[in-house]
C-alpha cells in the first residue's frame, strides 16, 4: 500500500492520453482522493504526440512530483519526446506497448535501469476485444485499475457515462476493453505491487478544475458582473468559463478586439458601477499598461489577471514563467502603487481572486493577480474551497448627506473617498486620466498633483500590514529560509519537508501579496535568519530584487532562479540549502534550535 | 420606438441644465464651443436628466468636453473612448452614452476601435470634431489633413492621402452617418439629437474649426460659402448606396446632414444581452454556486 503515486502516460494524437487522463482524475476524485493532472502537448495546434502526468494522494497534493512511479509509453518516439516532463529513476514501473517491437531489456530509456519494465499488447488486446485500437486507452485504465487499485468502480461508471450518447454497442465495447486491461493486470501481478491505498475514511468528493476555471470561479463569487479581454493563451479559458457562466448571474461579457480594448470596457464598466474582471498574458498586458495608468488615477475599482507564460515578447506561450513580476509593480508611468497578488497553486485562486476584487472595491484601484500557467493549466482535485471565511466587499457609494454636496475626490484620512456611478442623482462628475481636483476639475497645479498623489498612495498603506496574505510554515526561529511565490512554492513546501525530514532548521514564506512590498512581515521573517534561498522561475530573480528595493535582507540569502521551463525540484533546493547550513557550521555562525 | 435615449422623466429641461461651472479651456473662436452648445440644446430636446447620461472622451482639445457638461464625464486616455463607453453600455444600458473626440483620436491612435463599435452597433452616440490637425499637440498633422499641408510636422507637405471619415464608417455598415458644422447650429444640433434616438451606433462628424492651428478654408465662414445641405439636393438619406456616393466628396466638398440613416434597423447590441441574460439568468442561484460546476461528473 502506498499514500501515493505519480503516474506519466504519454502517445501520438488518436490514442486518447488526454481523456485517460481525465477518466483516471475524475474517478480519483470521486472517490476522494487529491490529485494533480498536468498535460503537455506537442508544438503542433491539433494532433501530435500527447503526454499527461497524474499525481495522486489521500493527503492535499502540493507539486506535480519528480520522477514517475508508474510511466506509460503506447510508443517510444511520442514517449521520449516529453523526456524532461516524464522522468524515470530506479524505483519506476514501465508499462509499454508490444506493438513498438521492442524487447524489455531494449527499451531506449538512459541514464536509469527502472525497477520493472513490463511489455503487454495494449493494442492487441484492444484489436482482440473491441474490433479497433481506438480502445488503447481504456485497456490502461484497466491496467491501471488492476495494478494499483485506482478507483475501478468510478472509472467503469464514468465510462459508461461517457460513451452513452455514442450509444450501448459502443458502451459495451468499453466496458469489454476496461475488464481486459483489469483482468490482464491481476494474471500478471508485479513483481513490486503497489496499490494506493483507500481514501481517508469520510473523504468528500473532491472538486477538479484548474486554476483559469477556479479564477473565473472566483471572480463570479466576489460578484464580478463583467469581462472584457482578449484570446492569449495560457489565460483564455478565463474568457471561456465566463462566456458560459457570467450570463446566469446576470452578468455579461465582450470578446473586444485588442486587449487594450478589453481593459477599456472593463474601465468602463467599472465607471458604470459594476465590477469588472479581464484576463491577459505578457503580450496583451503590455497593452493594458496605459489603462491601468488611467484607473489608478481615476480610482476605479478593476481586476486584472496576468497568467504569465514565458516572455519577453511572444516567447514560449505554453510554458510557465514567473517573470512579469517587474511589469506588474512598475510598468504603467507616473507616481503609483498597484497592489499585485498572487495564487500559489490552483485551490489558492479562489480565495486570491475574491481578495483581488475585495481591495480592488475597498481601495479603489486597479488589482494585479499574477497567475502562471503552470497553475492556470494543471488540473487539480481539491477540497471544495472554504467559503465560510471568505467576504466580499463592495465599493463605498456616497450617502444621501454626501450626494447633497458630492465631491467625487475628497481628501478624507484614509485617502478612500465615496464613489458614485451614473445613475445616481446627485453624484454627477468628471472622471479623468488627467490630474483632477478634489471635486474632479481638471488641473495642472502641483499642489494639488502632490496631494493627490498622497491620497492615492495613502489609501494603499493598510496593505503593507496584510501579514495574513502570507504563507509561513516551519520553525519560526529557523536560520535558513526558503521564499517562493506563485506555483513553485508547491515544490518550495515539498523542499521544506524534505529538509525537515534531513534535519535542516528551515522555515519558508510564501507572499500572496507581491506588491506593494510588506516591509515588517519581511523584516520579522527574515529576522532569525542567516542563510536562504529565494527560489522563482525567472531569469533575474524578480521576486529577490523586488523585496531588497524595500527591505535589507540578510546577505547569505541567495536569489534561485530559472528562466521557465526548465524544471526546479525539491531536492536541488534541500542540497543547496544543506550547503548552506554547512557553510554556517563552517563560519562557526550560532545556528538556531528548531522549535 | 424603442430606445433608451427616449425620456422617461416628464420633467422639462433647457439647455443650460446641461452646462457644467468648468470655463472651457479652448482658444476664443474655436469651433468646439459651438459644438458643445449643439450638444446642450440636443441634450434638452432629448429631455434625460444628466445623471442618465454618461458622457465619454479621448484626449485633445475637443476631448475636453465633457467636462463641460453636467453629465457623468469621463476624460479618458487617447484614443480609447469607444471602448470604455462601450463597457459603460453594457454593464448600464439604461444610460444615455455620448462619445466625443478629435480626428487624432478617433481615426488616427483610436481608428482600430471604430470597426468594432459599428459592427457591434451598440447604442452610442459618436461625434467627432473634425478640424483636420492636432490642435492640443500645437499643430501636427492628423489622419484627416489634406495631402500637402505643411504643418509643424510636415514642414514640406504631406504626403500621405488623408482618411475619409464618412466612407470608413459608412464601409463598415454604420447604420447613422452624418455631418454637422456650428457654422449650422440649428441643423448641428437636430443631427445630434436625432443620432441620439437613433437606436444603435450613430456617427456624427463636425467640421469644428481650430482657429489657432487650422487651415484658413477650415473657418467657419469659409464653410459657410462652402457648405450644401444634403437635403437641398435632394438626397434620399435611406440610400446607402447614394450616401457613399456623395461621402467620396468629403474634403473637396461640404455636404452637410444626414447620410444615411437605416430605415430599419435592426435591435442594438444590448436587446441581445438582455435576450441572453433572458434565457440563462438564473436567480436560485447563490455565488455558492458557482463552484459546483466543478463537481466530478463520471
Ligand atoms: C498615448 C498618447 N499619445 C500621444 C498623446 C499626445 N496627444 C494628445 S492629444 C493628441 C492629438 C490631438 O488631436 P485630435 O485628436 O485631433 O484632437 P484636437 O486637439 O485636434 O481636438 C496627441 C497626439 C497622448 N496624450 N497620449
Ligand atoms: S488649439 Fe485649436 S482645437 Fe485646440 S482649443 Fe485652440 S482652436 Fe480649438
Ligand atoms: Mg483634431
Amino acid at each position: 500500500m502506498t499514500s501515493e503515486l505519480t503516474i506519466g502516460m504519454a502517445g501520438s494524437g488518436g490514442d486518447g492520453i488526454v481523456s485517460a487522463g481525465d477518466s483516471l482524475m475524475t474517478a480519483l476524485a470521486l472517490a476522494g482522493y487529491h490529485a494533480m493532472l498536468t498535460k503537455s502537448f506537442g508544438p503542433q495546434i491539433r494532433g501530435g504526440e500527447s503526454s499527461f502526468r497524474l499525481r495522486v494522494s489521500t493527503r492535499p497534493v502540493l507539486s506535480p512530483g519528480g520522477t514517475l512511479d508508474v510511466a506509460v509509453a503506447l510508443n517510444w518516439d511520442d514517449f521520449l519526446k516529453f523526456g524532461g516532463e516524464l522522468p524515470l529513476d530506479g524505483h519506476s514501473v514501465v508499462i509499454y506497448d508490444e506493438n513498438t517491437g521492442v524487447a524489455p531489456d531494449k527499451i531506449p530509456v538512459t541514464g536509469v535501469k527502472p525497477a520493472e519494465v513490463v511489455m503487454v499488447g495494449i493494442e492487441a488486446m484492444a484489436k482482440n476485444t473491441v474490433g479497433s485500437e481506438k480502445a488503447k486507452n481504456t485497456i490502461v485504465l484497466g491496467l491501471m485499475a488492476g495494478w494499483f487499485g485506482l478507483a475501478p468502480e468510478n472509472i467503469r461508471a464514468g465510462l459508461r457515462k461517457r460513451f452513452a450518447k455514442k450509444g450501448e454497442e459502443i458502451v459495451a465495447r468499453n466496458e469489454r476493453a476496461f475488464e481486459a486491461g483489469l483482468a490482464w493486470a491481476r494474471e500478471h501481478p508485479l513483481r513490486h505491487a503497489r496499490t494506493l491505498g483507500p481514501a481517508p475514511e469520510g473523504a468528500s468528493t473532491k472538486l477538479v478544475t484548474d486554476g483559469n476555471d477556479l479564477c473565473a470561479a472566483g471572480a463570479i463569487y466576489a460578484g464580478c458582473e463583467f469581462f472584457g479581454g482578449y484570446p492569449i493563451t495560457p489565460s483564455s479559458e478565463i474568457m471561456h468559463f465566463l462566456n458560459r457562466e457570467i450570463w446566469k448571474y446576470g452578468g455579461t461579457m465582450l470578446q473586444c478586439e485588442d486587449e487594450i480594448a478589453g481593459i477599456g470596457a472593463c474601465v468602463g464598466a467599472s465607471f458604470a458601477g459594476k465590477k469588472a474582471l479581464t484576463a491577459t498574458s505578457g503580450p496583451g498586458m503590455s497593452l493594458k499598461t496605459e489603462m491601468l495608468g488611467l484607473a489608478t488615477i481615476a480610482e476605479l475599482p478593476l481586476v486584472v489577471v496576468n497568467v504569465q507564460r514565458g516572455g519577453p515578447s511572444t516567447g514560449i506561450p505554453t510554458k510557465s514563467e514567473q517573470s512579469d513580476l517587474f511589469q506588474a509593480a512598475f510598468s504603467a508611468h507616473g507616481d503609483a502603487v498597484r497592489p499585485v497578488l498572487a495564487p500559489i497553486n490552483v485551490a489558492d485562486t479562489f480565495p486570491i481572486t475574491v481578495e483581488a476584487f475585495n481591495i480592488a472595491e475597498k481601495y479603489q484601484t486597479p488589482v494585479i493577480i499574477l497567475s502562471d500557467q503552470e497553475i492556470s493549466q494543471r488540473k487539480e482535485a481539491i477540497d471544495r474551497p472554504d467559503t465560510s471565511s471568505l467576504r466580499v466587499e463592495r465599493r463605498r457609494v456616497p450617502n444621501q448627506q454626501e450626494l447633497e454636496h458630492y465631491v467625487r475626490f475628497r481628501i478624507t484620512e484614509s485617502g478612500v473617498s465615496p464613489i458614485s456611478h451614473p445613475g445616481m442623482k446627485g453624484g454627477n462628475y468628471l472622471a479623468s486620466g488627467i490630474e483632477h481636483t478634489e471635486s474632479g476639475a481638471p488641473t495642472a497645479s502641483g499642489l494639488v498633483h502632490s496631494k493627490m498623489n498622497d491620497k492615492r498612495l495613502r489609501k494603499l498603506g493598510p496593505l503593507k500590514s496584510r501579514a495574513d496574505l502570507f504563507l509561513t510554515e516551519g520553525p519560526a526561529h529557523a536560520s535558513l529560509a526558503l521564499v517562493a511565490w506563485g506555483s513553485i512554492s508547491g515544490l518550495a513546501l515539498e523542499a521544506l519537508q524534505l529538509s525537515h525530514r534531513a534535519g535542516l532548521d528551515v522555515k519558508l514564506l510564501v507572499p500572496r501579496l507581491l506588491y506593494p512590498v510588506a516591509e515588517e512581515v519581511y523584516r520579522e521573517f527574515f529576522a532569525s535568519v542567516k542563510r536562504g534561498l529565494v527560489v522563482e522561475q525567472s531569469h533575474q530573480g524578480q521576486l529577490y530584487r523586488v523585496i531588497r528595493m524595500f527591505v535589507d535582507m540578510p546577505a547569505g540569502v541567495e536569489s534561485f532562479a530559472r528562466s521557465g521551463s526548465n524544471p526546479i525540484s525539491p531536492v536541488e533546493l534541500v542540497e543547496r540549502l544543506r550547503s548552506q547550513a554547512r557553510e554556517l557550521l563552517a563560519n562557526r555562525e550560532p545556528v538556531s534550535q528548531a522549535e | 420606438m424603442a430606445t433608451s435615449a427616449l425620456p422617461r422623466a416628464a420633467e422639462a429641461f433647457v439647455a443650460k441644465d446641461f452646462k457644467s461651472e468648468l470655463k472651457p479651456i479652448w482658444c476664443p473662436g474655436c469651433g468646439d464651443f459651438g459644438v458643445v452648445q449643439a450638444i446642450y440644446r440636443a441634450l434638452a430636446a432629448i429631455g434625460r436628466p444628466p445623471h442618465e447620461i454618461a458622457f465619454v472622451s479621448g484626449i485633445g482639445c475637443s476631448s475636453r468636453i465633457p467636462g463641460y457638461t453636467t453629465a457623468y464625464g469621463f476624460n479618458t486616455v487617447h484614443g480609447r473612448a469607444l471602448p470604455i463607453a462601450q463597457g459603460i453600455k453594457l454593464a448600464s444600458p439604461e444610460l444615455l452614452v455620448l462619445v466625443a473626440g478629435g480626428d487624432g483620436d478617433g481615426f488616427s491612435i483610436g481608428g482600430g476601435h471604430v470597426a468594432h463599435a459599428v459592427r457591434r452597433n451598440i447604442d452610442l452616440t459618436y461625434i467627432i470634431m473634425d478640424n483636420q490637425i492636432y490642435g492640443l499637440t500645437k499643430g501636427q498633422l492628423s489622419p484627416t489633413s489634406p495631402r500637402g499641408l505643411r504643418t509643424a510636422s510636415s514642414t514640406y507637405g504631406s504626403m500621405e492621402d488623408p482618411v475619409n471619415p464618412l466612407l470608413y464608417v459608412l464601409g463598415y455598415g454604420a447604420r447613422f452617418v452624418a455631418q454637422g458644422t456650428p457654422a449650422d447650429m440649428g441643423q448641428l444640433s437636430k443631427l445630434i439629437e436625432e443620432g441620439i434616438r437613433f437606436p444603435g451606433f450613430a456617427f456624427i462628424n463636425v467640421q469644428s474649426p481650430c482657429v489657432t492651428y487650422g487651415e484658413p478654408e477650415t473657418q467657419l465662414k469659409a464653410q459657410k460659402q462652402r457648405m450644401e445641405t444634403l437635403e437641398s439636393l435632394g438626397h434620399d438619406p435611406s440610400d446607402r448606396i447614394k450616401a457613399m456616393e456623395l461621402a467620396q466628396h468629403y474634403g473637396e466638398k461640404l455636404h452637410t446632414g444626414v447620410f444615411y440613416r437605416d430605415p430599419a434597423p435592426p435591435p442594438p447590441y444590448s436587446h441581445y444581452v438582455a435576450e441572453r441574460q433572458g434565457e440563462l439568468r438564473d436567480d436560485t442561484l447563490t455565488r455558492e454556486h458557482i463552484l459546483d460546476v466543478f463537481l466530478p461528473r463520471e
